[in-house]
């Protein structure tokens, strides 16, 4: 993953053929963007501050990267991935739509809760990276609406949900999740996995059974 | 509803008995104006003290007695525009008198002041979260001015026991969304047609979704 620690790679006969040497140093790179963005912040952040929590040449970032903006891209998607990944996995063991939204939920407040630089890089650094990562971002977020909208299915009223009721939905939450990021307070995410329950559930299940369901996950 | 207090445009030309205060809160207001359409544009770091008195128009002198440095200037930015939104989402909220129809007329009025004053509001809402802890904390503070407005909410729902208590902050959570995707698309005219939907989505915890429905649709047809 980014987040990790990557000590210099060893000096001369190394054993590693030129593409694993290329592919290391990309992925040091991301790993120093997250280190050197959390420390100050995307807009503050220069290429110095990259190579250097990189351990690598400016050199060797121009053949990675053309810009700071496409370095960030790229650790961006790396995280978004990831998540992907756990959520993919957590959804596959759950039984029906209710328990797959909460094993999703679950999943990224868990892993945002763990990872709070990279938590920080994705939910507010990139707000202010550029319309590119702006961009990115929203798509992001907007591919948890398809599998949210599947709810529609359970629900027992006959009268339509409005069109952007998983957007505001999703984007409430997203929303919550990065004023506790931008304050310091990504460790308690995982906290909020009953409230986020409740919320994302009742417009599909009613708040009785949200309630009940949200109640088992604390 | 202006976005900014001072003059509402410069003095025309000509000669013409201008004050002194006049003329200084004219200034004032012309860097706050600038340092919202810079930071909309470049972000609150893209931003440096050298655009923003060129835009104004105003000297480096002129610049320092106002304000110490570029963060001042945001924060009274920040200040300012929170201050008079907030005003003005109440002013609307007080003019009614059942809380739905309250937090409908509160929401029209936020939607209304942010689709007049879109580069304040990206500059107030989308960027305030990369300008430093201080910017962070004004954005919070003003997000939890609208939790005692939706509160009320709560004894006209039976079970309002069980609700979570972070309600109130996930509901503003998902109007800052719904309004921050669209300045972030440069798309602020469009929130108008998003209003009845957004009303509809912040009183359906409370009221339950069928009178949500309805009062979506009276915003829908006024």
């Amino acid at each position: 993953m980014a987040e990790e620690e990557l000590g210099p790679l060893p000096a001369g006969r190394h054993g590693f053929s030129r593409e694993q040497v290329a592919h290391n140093q990309r992925e040091r790179l991301i790993a120093g963007l997250a280190t050197a963005v959390a420390e100050h912040g995307y807009n503050a952040v220069t290429l110095t501050h990259i190579t250097k929590a990189a351990a690598v040449s400016r050199r060797v970032f121009y053949e990675n990267f053309e810009s700071k903006e496409a370095c960030f891209l790229a650790a961006f998607d790396v995280v978004v991935e990831h998540i992907r990944e756990l959520v993919a996995e957590a959804v596959g063991a759950a039984p029906d739509w209710p328990h797959r939204a909460i094993a999703a939920a679950r999943e990224v407040l868990a892993f945002l809760a763990s990872e709070p630089d990279l938590a920080r890089l994705c939910l507010v650094e990139s707000q202010s990276a550029g319309p590119a990562v702006a961009a990115r971002f929203h798509d992001a977020v907007r591919e948890l609406v398809p599998p949210l909208e599947r709810g529609r299915g359970e629900r027992a009223a006959e009268r339509p949900l409005p069109a952007t009721t998983e957007d505001s939905t999703i984007g409430a939450l997203v929303s919550l999740a990065s004023r506790k990021v931008a304050a310091g307070e990504a460790a308690r995410l995982a906290d909020l996995l009953p409230d986020f329950t409740e919320f994302i559930l009742s417009p599909y299940l009613g708040p009785a059974e949200a309630e009940r369901l949200a109640r088992q996950t604390a | 509803m202006r976005a900014l207090p001072g003059k509402a445009s410069r003095q025309p030309a000509g000669p013409q008995p201008v004050s002194r205060t006049g003329a200084a809160a004219d200034q004032r207001r012309r860097i706050l104006e600038a340092t919202a359409d810079l930071v909309a544009d470049h972000g609150y770091q893209g931003t440096k003290i050298e655009t923003i008195v060129r835009r104004a128009k105003v000297g480096y002198a002129t610049f320092y007695k106002n304000f110490d440095d570029k963060q001042q200037a945001y924060l009274t930015l920040l200040d300012t525009a929170y201050e008079l939104t907030a005003r003005r989402v109440q002013q609307a909220y007080d003019r009614e008198d059942e809380w739905p129809d309250q937090v409908a007329a509160g929401l029209g009025a936020l939607f209304e002041q942010i689709g007049e004053h879109p580069n304040v509001a990206r500059a107030c809402l989308v960027e305030a979260l990369t300008a430093g802890p201080e910017a962070v904390a004004r954005h919070e503070a003003t997000l939890k001015r609208f939790v005692p407005l939706l509160k009320p909410g709560r004894k006209l729902n039976p079970r309002r026991a069980e609700l979570p208590d972070t309600l109130e902050d996930t509901l503003t959570g998902g109007v800052l969304w719904v309004i921050n995707q669209r300045l972030i698309a440069g798309e602020a005219e469009a929130l108008r047609a998003l209003l009845p939907e957004t009303i509809e989505f912040v009183l359906r915890p409370y009221v339950g979704e069928d009178r949500a429905a309805h009062e979506a649709q009276l915003a829908a047809s006024s």
